[in-house]
């Protein structure tokens, strides 16, 4: 079976891949309106929910980029993750009845929606889309280079495709997304999310057994190898110290409910008392697929500082290393579909919502109605959207050098900071202001933007994304707390006291 | 107190604490330094250096994150729906939280002092509290949402009245259209 480790990994990859072509075809059948593009009609029962929220949250930047933060800088980007239990309570104390609530009163599609409905202000609409479409080129360029480079590292072992560039890995990873997004919208992917979610909780706990099989004293021995060559590593702030994961904890925690691919499933419950049923399976799921990020960052390391493994040419390297030399070819068979069902469950989720952004949020905010035929603009805005975020993953990857995991981080600060106070606070507390939201998105944008284009390194390691979140945060409840209160529409005033 | 000053202190004291860190001077290798040998790979090198010139002000800035969190959750609940009863679970998994903290930075503290690191479970006693621990604490809110679900977040008489109010909204829209 070990002579056919590249075969069997390949093999199931191209499964998994055929399914999500498979569901695509299948959900296009189901897709006869914008409604059920972007929204799934309002429809879905709390397993497929729960799925999709955690499948959507552990993206690839979980399944690739974090393990190489683990390889790289030891339990630092572990906060990330810890943090997981409070973003799923707050999304579900502070969110999640408000928006159902909303999106069935005012037939909302999107978070741009939710904001006018509850803002009244076509400028906060359109704010809101601007930042969804610049944040999700930032994360959906993550999840293809993520999936561009775990098929380069598979296929490069084949003799077939030993020399297949990154561009062409980044030309089929494309393909098969865009194709079941644009066939079957949001409904193709809540139900491959459902697929991936299976996957990659499966992934998740078989890969921390055969994490802590690899040394004879298992995750203690990995644990002790560190202490005795560094210690800081594998004690509880990492190599970048306390601000540095601390900040990270404020960021991805509170933040988490601010990043509108996970907000917007909230939408589409059939019940909302379904609640109840989704946040337990949604940080269940969560945690054990986050043990791959986790047990196979400290084994690498542990190999590598121990001189039992060779050093990764890159940290992104530790998961598709990890699985090709260490784990059963079953496994990492299944692994590696895995890897592409984390990638590609929180990609497809961008697609939706750039593309709710583009097509019905922008044209709402700049003429008061959305296009005519919304769903051919909705296929045709998917594909155009996929093309910019494939370029702009091959630029960053040639031209920059940053390591997917930091892209990612920046693609979610853009979303944390500018959503968090305008949805969390402001559908929770009568008195936030429209003028409020405008201040906070814009300082929000600001100040993410500057500090990414001018590097600007923050000492002790302070997340650019957490000084954003936070000024964004005070500059709105400060300028609400000033202005005197407005009254609400009624029937959002009627949600607000439920 | 409002929640929502509640949360305003517990933001401004983040900040304060933030500035503090910020305008301190940050010693070498205060976010790791490059391994010697293998590139790619950063070490953290002498934790207590790291620390020296902004004392404990991590550990408080996490408190201040903590009361925070909880301040937010607390305003996810209606206001005429806490009640004593709801205030006590809050303020109980907050401490518990808090409590939890406490444990990862003096363990943490006490391997700074020492060196020395007892490993179970697969990790440090001082990583095991993060993991498991700050993990544990915060999906005590979790259970508070599952197990009191009609009781604050979806009572029946909320449904029914959002049952209403959409009966409402969506009469008025067709008598427009009629």
């Amino acid at each position: 079976m070990e002579a056919m480790r590249q075969e069997i990994i390949l093999g199931s990859v191209f499964i998994y891949l055929l399914i999500c072509i498979g569901v695509g075809l299948w959900a296009m059948r189901r897709t006869k309106s914008a409604g059920d593009f972007f929204v799934a009609g309002r429809g879905l029962g709390p397993i497929i929910i729960s799925m999709a929220v955690f499948s959507s949250t552990l993206s690839g930047f979980g399944f690739v980029g974090g393990p190489g933060l683990v390889y790289a800088t030891g339990m630092s980007s572990v906060w990330m993750a810890v943090c997981s239990a409070l973003g799923y309570a707050t999304g579900f104390y502070l969110i999640s009845k408000r928006i159902r609530m909303i999106a069935e009163v005012r037939d909302t599609m999107s978070m741009p929606d939710v904001v006018f409905a509850r803002y009244g202000s076509e400028a906060a609409r359109l704010l809101t889309a601007g930042t969804i479409i610049l944040g999700v080129l930032g994360y959906l360029a993550t999840q293809i280079l993520a999936m561009a480079l775990v098929l380069q590292t598979l296929l490069v072992g084949t003799e077939m495709f030993a020399d297949i560039s990154l561009f062409a890995c980044v030309m089929i990873s494309t393909l098969v997304l865009v194709f079941y997004c644009v066939t079957g919208g949001i409904i193709a992917s809540v139900y491959t999310d459902l697929v991936q979610g299976i996957v990659m909780i499966i992934s998740g706990a078989l890969v921390v057994l055969t994490a802590a099989s690899i040394f004879d004293g298992g995750l203690n021995e990995a644990s002790s190898i560190l202490l005795a060559n560094d210690g800081e590593d594998i004690m509880p702030f990492g190599t970048l110290g306390t601000m540095a994961s601390l900040t990270w904890f404020f960021l991805f925690g509170l933040g988490l409910a601010g990043q509108p691919h996970v907000a917007t499933k909230m939408m589409m419950n059939r019940k909302l008392s379904d609640n109840r049923i989704i946040l337990p399976i949604t940080v269940f799921g969560y945690v054990i697929a986050a043990m791959l990020w986790i047990s196979v960052g400290v084994v690498m390391r542990a190999l590598v500082l121990g001189d039992v493994g060779l050093p990764l040419a890159s940290a992104d390297e530790a998961a598709p290393a990890f699985l090709t030399t260490y784990a059963h070819p079953l496994l990492a068979g299944v692994v590696f579909a895995g890897l592409f069902a984390a990638i590609m469950s929180t990609a497809d989720s961008f697609l939706n919502i750039g593309a709710a952004a583009i097509i019905h949020d922008i044209p709402k905010g700049l003429r008061g109605r959305s296009l005519n035929n919304e769903l051919f603009w909705a296929r045709t805005a998917t594909v155009l959207l996929s093309a910019i975020a494939a370029g702009f993953a091959l630029y960053s990857h040639y031209e920059n050098g940053e390591l997917v995991a930091l892209l990612g981080a920046f693609g979610w600060s853009t979303f944390a900071a500018a959503l968090v106070p305008v949805i969390l606070i402001g559908l929770n507390w009568k008195q936030a202001s429209s003028k409020a939201a405008i201040a906070a998105i814009s300082a929000s944008l600001l100040i993410n933007f500057t500090m990414q284009l001018m590097q600007v390194k923050v000492p002790y390691g302070i997340s650019a994304g957490f000084l954003a979140m936070l000024t964004s945060m005070i500059l709105f409840i400060a300028l609400s707390l000033i202005e005197k209160p407005k009254k609400l529409p009624p029937d959002i005033d009627r949600i607000m006291e439920l | 107190m409002k929640p929502i000053y509640f949360v305003f202190v517990c933001l401004l004291i983040i900040a304060g604490i933030t500035g503090f860190v910020l305008m301190s001077e940050p010693p070498q290798g205060a976010t790791g330094q490059a391994h010697v040998t293998i590139a790619g790979i950063s070490v953290g090198g002498d934790g207590a250096a790291r620390l020296k010139e902004i004392g404990r002000a991590p550990f408080y800035f996490q408190v201040a994150v903590i009361f925070l969190a909880v301040g937010l959750l607390y305003m996810g609940v209606a206001k005429h729906r806490r009640d004593r009863r709801f205030r006590v679970m809050m303020v109980g998994a907050a401490g518990f939280a808090v409590f939890v903290w406490v444990m990862v930075y003096t363990s943490y503290e006490a391997y700074l002092a020492t060196g020395e690191a007892t490993v179970m479970f697969g990790f440090p006693v001082a990583t095991n509290w993060m993991l498991w621990g700050i993990w544990g604490s915060f999906v005590l809110f979790d259970l508070i949402f599952v197990f009191f679900f009609r009781d604050y977040f979806l009572p029946y008489e909320d449904e029914a009245a959002f049952e209403a109010l959409v009966r409402d909204v969506k009469g008025k829209a067709q008598a427009k259209d009629i």
